[in-house]
């Protein structure tokens, strides 16, 4: 049935029932109507009877078996008018109550007026709710309103769209519906449509309290039209956030004055969005437009573009949940960046990420890098070039120097040629750095070399124990595995004018909470001068080789090594000063020490010596020591005298606990300031 | 080494007694990286207490925790105590590895968390909820 026979028949009902006025007081009638569709609803079922109730006065009933609104369906809708008048005009419902037990628990109060023309229904189900459902028709148009005061929200749940997994889907808890909805339409269906309301109070929630929202209060702001002679229709819509709450998981959105302005055409198949904008409150304003197909939704073409938006709001408001436990969780960005993306087909094409004058800062101080100037496209067919820099920053304190970094960028892999990154008085050179994204995660590699840094700026820089010399280092190739960083080949580092080699250098899991770090290291050629001074140990002149072999670090705290530290072999000055042997000494018990006070050795600043010799085998935190030799017995040889004057310093102590020893050659070191050479 | 097992596990347990709130013990594994996640979940422990206590978040079989209702935390909290969770179950998970690991035997990883599973049970107070067989939520 086509909408000019439902006008006709709505007309023919309230035509009847006027026709009525003119007939006995009591009447008993009884109207049917079998079905009415039209492209908006469909009806099965209507009784329309007037008659008397059990109490004799006189009752109009009228019962729907169904209404079907696209694919709502509302069952049994019964309307029972007790006090209700008619004359040739209209027909007048003053005290009704409608039952609909899809929407209302218990039977509302209602009210309607009915002409040849008009229909107007009055709604009141509590306190000031009041609904009012009105429509108007002549020969060729109608028009249909709905205006809400106070209206609940919670009697719509019932009408939203199904979602997935609807189970667990928010539901509608609370909210105030005010405004009004407004629906034009013709002999052939709906011409316009236009909603202007107000909500205030919104709740939702799933079950798990996971995605919900409080105290929301929103506008929204929509008409469409029909254009017919583009045969589309023309659409708009607006929504003004004006408060609320909402957290979806991870998310948590707490603010004012977010709007949404969409407008486009949709002509049945296709959906078009022109100048879409969301407009976040410290944040910035994102455009973006598209086309989807109807009624899949499958979206053809999105563009989306960001400009000038303020990345510290952006951080924390959306970017921050989702770094939570990563080790960019607690940063501070300052800045303005662009965002645009581009996508066809549902696939991504393009995006652009624009970086001005950006700072960011590590809350724990651990890193910060400062003036980031960035152009980074990436496009799906093509390699392009990121143009990135720095003017400066830190690295775990290391002060990292102005860089320029052009990043190739082909699909989900990127490629730096080469980087010359000054650290302190050196540079980092790091050669054919590649990473990639795969479906386990990042996977990196780079090789490179480090230039001589000062070793007296690098540990000022660490604040941590001054040193002398420089420190330069070659790096064979360094890849990630998605879990461990190792080092194929060795590293080397220069340092103490001797030289380190690092093998089987492994670190597992080095952004978790406990990485472990394993190697083999081997130095040579020690100069045992620069070694002792940098930590106040007491003057010892010489070359020392050692060895730490099964080196194991958890937590950057050894838990296990091998250790052997013994006398360089070749032709040098080796001297010990007094002060180094009652240091040494002093790791070990005093036994020492009070041998040379008591002896005229005491006169002595200086001792010759022939070798030096330490062993530690850590386990866990149980050192077990020796000395040059490997002696069974329970003292061993730690210093062996030579020439004259010459002096043995013996060890008693075998077991000593890491953390005992630790702190023993603390105090010793800072006790010793100034040494006494 | 079944028994060894079952050793260290108990060891920890009662190392770690004091997070489910029973009485200080005296025992501690002394690996730096063990003594570091206690720490850190000792200290966030005071934090979790009332989440525990509301039914905000229970206990898993698995060992780990989850929010088990986050209606019982106001909305503007509910992002806190997803965080708080997630801080959790990653000095959980790297517990149990390194329990594994300290001991020289990986591969007990997945037998350390399902036993410390149900020892959390054991060790959590009258009211908190813990995961029983099929995933049930029950309170204890």
């Amino acid at each position: 049935m086509n909408n000019r026979l439902l006008i006709l028949l709505i007309a023919a009902i309230g035509s009847y029932l006027l026709a009525l006025s003119a007939s006995a007081a009591y009447p008993q009638l009884k109207f049917s109507v079998a079905n009415i569709e039209s492209p908006v609803f469909q009806t099965k079922s209507i009784e329309v009877q007037i008659g008397s109730s059990q109490s004799g006065a006189r009752e109009l009933i009228i019962a729907i078996e169904e209404i079907a609104v696209q694919d709502y369906v509302l069952k049994e809708l019964r309307v029972v008018c007790r006090a209700f008048q008619w004359n040739r005009h209209e027909i007048e419902c003053t005290n009704g109550q409608l039952i609909a037990r899809d929407l209302f628990a218990s039977p509302l109060p209602m009210q309607f007026v009915a002409t040849p023309s008009h229909l107007t229904v009055d709604l009141r189900p509590s306190g000031g709710e009041h609904w009012q459902f009105s429509i108007e028709w002549d020969a060729a148009l109608w028009h249909a309103a709905l205006t809400v005061k106070a209206g609940k929200m919670t009697h719509l749940a019932r009408w939203l769209p199904e979602m997935p997994d609807n189970e667990n889907f928010p539901k509608l808890t609370g909210g105030k519906l005010h405004g009004k909805i407004k629906v034009n339409g013709d002999l052939k269906g709906v011409t316009s449509a236009g909603i202007d309301l107000s909500i205030d109070a919104l709740a939702f929630s799933d079950a798990a309290g996971m995605h919900a929202g409080e105290d929301i209060a929103l506008s929204v702001k929509s008409n469409i039209e029909h254009d017919a002679r583009h045969q589309h229709w023309k659409w708009r819509g607006d929504m003004h956030w004006r408060q609320g709450a909402v957290f979806w998981q991870p998310l948590f959105f707490s603010g004012t004055d977010y709007a949404l302005k969409m407008q486009g055409v949709f002509d049945g198949k296709t959906l078009a969005l022109h100048d879409g904008q969301l407009a976040l409150a410290e944040i910035g304003t994102v455009k973006f437009s598209g086309v989807a197909d109807w009624p899949n939704a499958k979206m053809r073409e999105f563009q989306l573009d960001a400009g000038n938006m303020a990345l510290p709001a952006l951080f924390d408001q959306v970017l921050k949940p989702f770094l939570a436990d990563t080790v960019f969780a607690e940063l501070e960005i300052s800045g303005l960046g662009d965002f645009a993306v581009v996508m066809q087909e549902g696939v991504l094409q393009e995006v652009n990420l624009t970086l001005e004058d950006v700072n960011i800062i590590d809350r724990r101080d651990r890193f910060a890098f400062h003036r980031i100037q960035a152009h980074i496209p990436w496009q799906a067919a093509n390699t392009t070039i990121a143009d990135i820099s720095l003017l400066d920053g830190h690295l775990l304190r290391i002060p990292l120097g102005s860089v320029r970094v052009p990043l190739e960028i082909k699909d989900s892999h990127l490629y730096v040629p080469q980087l010359a990154l000054p650290v302190l008085d050196g540079v980092l050179k790091l050669e054919d750095f590649s990473a990639a994204h795969t479906d386990a995660g990042w996977r990196w590699g780079f090789g490179g070399k480090l230039t001589p840094v000062s070793m007296e700026a690098l540990t000022e820089a660490l604040q941590i124990q001054p040193m002398h010399g420089i420190l330069s280092a070659y790096i064979p190739q360094v890849h990630y595995d998605g879990e461990s960083v190792s080092v194929d080949g060795v590293l080397q580092v220069n340092v103490f004018d001797g030289s380190v080699v690092i093998h089987q250098l492994k670190l597992i899991e080095p952004m978790g909470l406990a990485p472990h770090l394993t190697a083999d290291i081997a130095m040579r050629n020690l100069d045992l001068g620069l070694l002792t001074s940098a930590f106040s140990f007491g003057k010892v002149e010489g070359r020392v080789d050692i060895d730490v072999n099964q080196l194991e670090l958890a937590n950057w705290k050894p838990i296990h090594f091998d250790a052997h530290m013994f006398s360089s072999p070749g032709s040098y000055t080796r001297r010990i000063s007094q002060a180094a042997i009652r240091n040494i000494s002093a790791l070990g018990g005093e036994g020492a020490v009070v041998a040379i006070q008591r002896s005229f050795l005491r006169f002595f600043e200086e001792f010759r010596y022939a070798e030096i010799g330490w062993r530690c085998a850590l386990r866990f935190d149980v050192c077990y020591m020796g000395g040059i030799e490997p002696e069974p017995d329970s003292r061993y040889t730690l210093i062996k005298g030579g020439g004259i004057p010459a002096i043995n310093v013996m060890g008693y102590n075998r077991d000593v606990g890491w953390q005992e020893l630790i702190s023993r050659l603390q105090r010793v070191t800072q006790e010793n300031e100034p040494v006494i050479q | 080494m079944v028994s060894r097992f079952y050793n260290v596990l108990i060891f920890m347990a009662l190392a770690l007694a004091p997070l489910a709130g029973l009485a200080e013990a005296n025992l501690e594994i002394n690996t730096p990286a063990i003594a570091s996640l206690k720490q850190s979940m000792q200290s966030r422990h005071a934090q979790l207490v009332e989440h525990y206590n509301s039914g905000a978040v229970g206990l898993t079989r698995d060992g780990m925790v989850a929010v088990r209702d986050a209606n019982a935390v106001p909305l503007a909290q509910r992002q806190a105590v997803n965080a708080l969770v997630s801080a959790e179950n990653q000095d959980r998970a790297a517990l149990y590895r390194e329990i594994a690991r300290a001991n020289n035997h990986p591969e007990w990883e997945s037998k350390i968390r399902a036993t410390f599973g149900q020892r959390w049970v054991n060790l959590a107070r009258s009211g908190w909820w813990y995961q029983a067989d099929g995933s049930v939520w029950k309170q204890k």
